[in-house]
């Protein structure tokens, strides 16, 4: 691995890994994590390597209690630290709040990947940096994978100094990029420590709480100061303009000015809570204009306008009259917002290309992410549609599941958060009378259905739910991480799998399971729980088959593929126009000519399940090539 | 700028170059566009390399692409927004992976010539190779295109690295199928020499 690399090397890092490496220069000795993309790499990291470094790693069950346990880690002495993406955030918030004006005794960073323009998420484009602000707590913000290291390790030793949990922050063009980084030493965890009882840190009611309250408020203004010049940064040039930036607009900044050949002064804000009041009134008091470059919510912009009313109020502060509060930043827009503030042209109409390259596109097929070849939740979707048509009203949650939002399908009319496919569900149930089918999946249902479900079983009234397990064994969406279903841990040890029957059966609540990759046992299933008034559960139980090809590979055996028969097909186009698996190719005919439909053996995963829904019968199992 | 579907290895591919341009002392930037894309979606990444003073940004500008290294045909044409007449070269696998959209939505995927017409205005010059063929008839899998279409570049003198440099890097990057990623690449450096010789 990359990560443990000899210091003083320079190597390629993505964001993440650097992070990673930071971490592991800090001696870390206590992670845990629940998967969420684009944060994922970070865990994923420290389960190949964190047993040959001797530190702590796991998978929790979801944010909140990834968030408790290295909260106790980090009581007890033991540096620990936390990967989510912001709405995993949400999710810990309920405890991020005690905990931030309590305090920590070792080091505790809490990372948090913003998704501005939703590479990676269905939900929002929340701007995390709000958090900070509501728990008074530091946050770091890195703006290469050079500082995702550098700031990593700073983090750690901010948060130790002064015994407060610090949010180190990235956005997905700093995560997800790569870079050149520096190596430093790694440092031996330390992994065991003690609990002491301490009345005067835990004792959080009134009012005592008002002692905790105001301690921490001296804790941030001590920041303020001492964290100033270690984390923000004067590019000092001549001239009464400026740029103010933070995270990865930065980058696009310096690359903006070289672009424009324009020589101004920068001010990099590294640590975007506290600010420093005085390093922000230091840099404009001398300045006419300055430009406020930050993806998202306006809140550095906000800020430098009130300094501005002190130190200078004759500044003129741009940013968001300018550039947008929605989607990620690039160049391009960062270039367009130089042009406007600082009266330099680069001579190119960004529009006009623009405008070019759509007429180029019109008319191609769009390549939208779909279910993988052999997904169970294909199977599952075209078995439920079949038996509630297009009427009933389909709860979606998140997973890879939700790209059953799309054609053929159609089958998500909404996704709102981790398990909220059940609790709005509920809400519908009861007033309306209108079929509902609620989907979650295996690894959703552990992280935050189970009191969804559990509510359905206790205000048991009006027309419940159909609930619909997608159980495929693993947390696939994020790249196939364990979960209390999966039958081993972060770190690969085996444990006893919990099973979804066992736990929806200990809510007393009726259960029916079948086989993803069996049409007759899913609508039989399905058929039989649709006349069921009160609350009932299905599920659908089918291995990922990335999994499944992964455990072929291991044990080195060749995975069945299926082929059509030229002779039995009926051409009707069910298995590419409905069915939509990947694996099964439509060949391009001239005019007037029927298509040939044919199973490209490279792509096939064998799930068996286009061979059941074609009508004609021409779908059958290949013979292996020799 | 890469650009290809998921499961290509594009972003293998991607890794290596970066790799290859860090052994040769250059600084590093570039940027995956993935998440939900990683299920058959584009997948379209950048690798820029050059002095710290002189980049910064992850992606890639508008129009400003040097080379595009495009591993599906139909990306290719969506890879245009990066591209511009003046400047940007083309390296394209002529392996379609049909999207199923194109059935769905009954609009057809568009044949070779039609690609490299809507491609034209935005490429100086684009240069086909049959990587993901040549892949499957030597190496028994198509897996291996993209190696070849990087070896093709190389050989053609089109990306500024080393092969040392890249050799280096393959074995670090994909070192479970280093044998054939050895062979693969070789046949592409192979291609992108005679490539040279047949225009000359």
């Amino acid at each position: 691995m990359d990560v443990l690399e000899e210091p003083g090397k320079k190597v390629v890092f993505l964001g993440n890994e650097a992070i990673v490496r930071g971490g592991l220069e800090a001696g870390v000795g206590f992670v845990a994590a629940y998967p969420g993309t684009p944060s994922s790499e970070i865990p994923i990291t420290f389960s190949v390597i964190a047993k040959k470094m001797g530190l702590y790693f796991e998978y929790s069950t979801n944010e909140k209690v990834a968030f408790e346990a290295a909260t106790g880690a980090a009581w007890s002495g033991v540096r620990a630290m936390t990967a989510q993406k912001h709405f995993g955030l949400n999710v810990a918030a309920d405890s991020i709040a005690p905990v931030a004006l309590m305090g920590v005794k070792a080091g505790f960073v809490v990372m948090v990947a913003d998704d501005p323009s939703g590479w990676s998420s269905t939900q929002s484009e929340q701007d995390t940096r709000y958090f900070a602000r509501m728990f008074k707590m530091p946050m770091l913000e890195p703006s290469n994978p050079q500082e995702c290291l550098d700031f990593t390790k700073l983090a750690f030793d901010l948060s130790e100094e002064f015994q407060i949990p610090v949010f180190l922050r990235t956005t997905t063009k700093v995560s997800h990029s790569i870079g050149t980084v520096k190596l430093g030493q790694i440092r031996k965890p330390e992994v065991r420590g003690k609990f002491q009882k301490d009345s005067d840190r835990y004792f959080n009611l009134r009012p005592h709480l008002q002692v905790l309250h105001e301690r921490l408020n001296k804790k941030l203004e001590q920041i303020e100061k001492k964290y100033d010049r270690k984390l923000n940064m004067v590019f000092p040039k001549e001239g009464k303009m400026g740029i103010i930036t933070s995270g990865v607009s930065f980058e696009y900044a310096k690359e903006a000015l070289l672009e424009l050949g324009l020589n101004l002064p920068i001010a990099k804000i590294g640590l975007t809570h506290p600010i420093s009041k005085s390093f922000v009134c230091d840099f404009i008091k001398d300045k006419e204009v300055v430009l406020v470059l930050e993806e998202l919510e306006p809140i550095l912009e906000d800020f430098v306008t009130q300094m501005a009313k002190k130190a200078n109020p004759n500044l003129v502060v741009h940013g968001k009259d300018l550039l947008p509060k929605s989607d990620e930043y690039n160049l391009e827009k960062v270039i367009t917002a130089f042009e406007k503030t600082f009266e330099r042209k680069l001579g190119i109409d960004f529009n006009d290309h623009q405008r070019k390259v759509d007429s180029a596109l019109m008319g191609l097929p769009s390549r939208k992410p779909v279910l993988c070849p052999g997904c169970p939740h294909r199977s599952t979707f075209y078995a439920v549609k079949k038996v509630f048509g297009d009427e009933a009203i389909y709860a979606g949650d998140i997973g890879c599941y939700a790209l059953g939002m799309f054609e053929p399908f159609n089958i998500h009319d909404f996704v709102v958060s981790m398990g909220a496919g059940i609790g709005v569900s509920h809400g519908i149930g009861i007033v309306s009378d209108q079929d509902v089918v609620a989907f979650v999946g295996d690894s959703t249902l552990f992280h935050a259905a189970m009191p969804a479900l559990l509510n359905c079983r206790f205000n048991n009234v009006g027309k419940s739910p159909l609930i619909v397990v997608l159980d495929n064994g693993i947390t696939a969406m994020t790249g196939l991480q364990p979960h209390p279903g999966s039958g081993f841990t972060g770190t690969g040890e085996k444990v006893e799998p919990v099973k979804i029957e066992d736990v929806v059966k200990g809510f007393q609540v009726k259960v029916r399971v079948c086989s993803a990759f069996s049409q007759k046992q899913l609508i039989q299933a399905l058929q039989e729980l649709k006349n069921i008034e009160s609350i009932k559960v299905l599920i659908s139980k089918g291995d990922c088959r990335l999994l499944t090809r992964r455990q072929f590979h291991a044990k080195g055996l060749v995975m069945p593929t299926f082929q059509i028969s030229q002779e039995k097909c009926m051409k009707c186009g069910i298995c590419t126009n409905n069915f939509a698996c990947p694996a099964i190719i439509k060949a391009i005919m001239d005019a007037g000519e029927k298509s040939i439909y044919s199973i490209d053996p490279k792509i096939c995963l064998g799930c068996a399940v286009c061979m059941q829904i074609c009508p004609g019968r021409a779908i059958q199992i290949a013979k292996q090539e020799a | 700028m890469l650009t290809g579907v998921g499961g290509e290895g594009t972003l293998t591919t991607q890794v290596m170059i970066a790799r290859a341009a860090n052994i040769e002392g250059y600084y590093v930037r570039g940027v995956q566009l993935h998440g939900l894309a990683q299920r058959g979606g584009v997948m379209p990444s950048f690798v820029r390399f050059g002095s710290e003073k002189e980049l910064s940004s992850p992606a890639t500008m508008q129009a400003n692409a040097n080379l595009i290294l495009a591993f599906e045909p139909l990306e290719a044409v969506r890879a245009i927004y990066y591209a511009r007449k003046e400047k940007t070269i083309f390296a394209i696998n002529d392996y379609p992976l049909v999207p199923v959209y194109a059935n769905i939505s009954n609009t057809p995927y568009p044949i070779m010539s039609e690609i490299i017409k809507r491609i034209m205005p935005f490429a100086k010059v684009i240069h086909i190779f049959s990587a993901s063929r040549l892949s499957k008839e030597k190496l028994r899998n198509t897996i291996f295109g993209n190696i070849i279409l990087v070896g093709a570049v190389s050989g053609m003198g089109l990306l500024p690295l080393k092969e040392d440099s890249l050799r280096e890097a393959i074995k670090v990057t994909v070192p479970i199928e280093m044998e054939n990623n050895f062979k693969a690449f070789e046949l592409g450096l192979r291609l992108g020499r005679e490539r040279i010789v047949s225009k000359g």
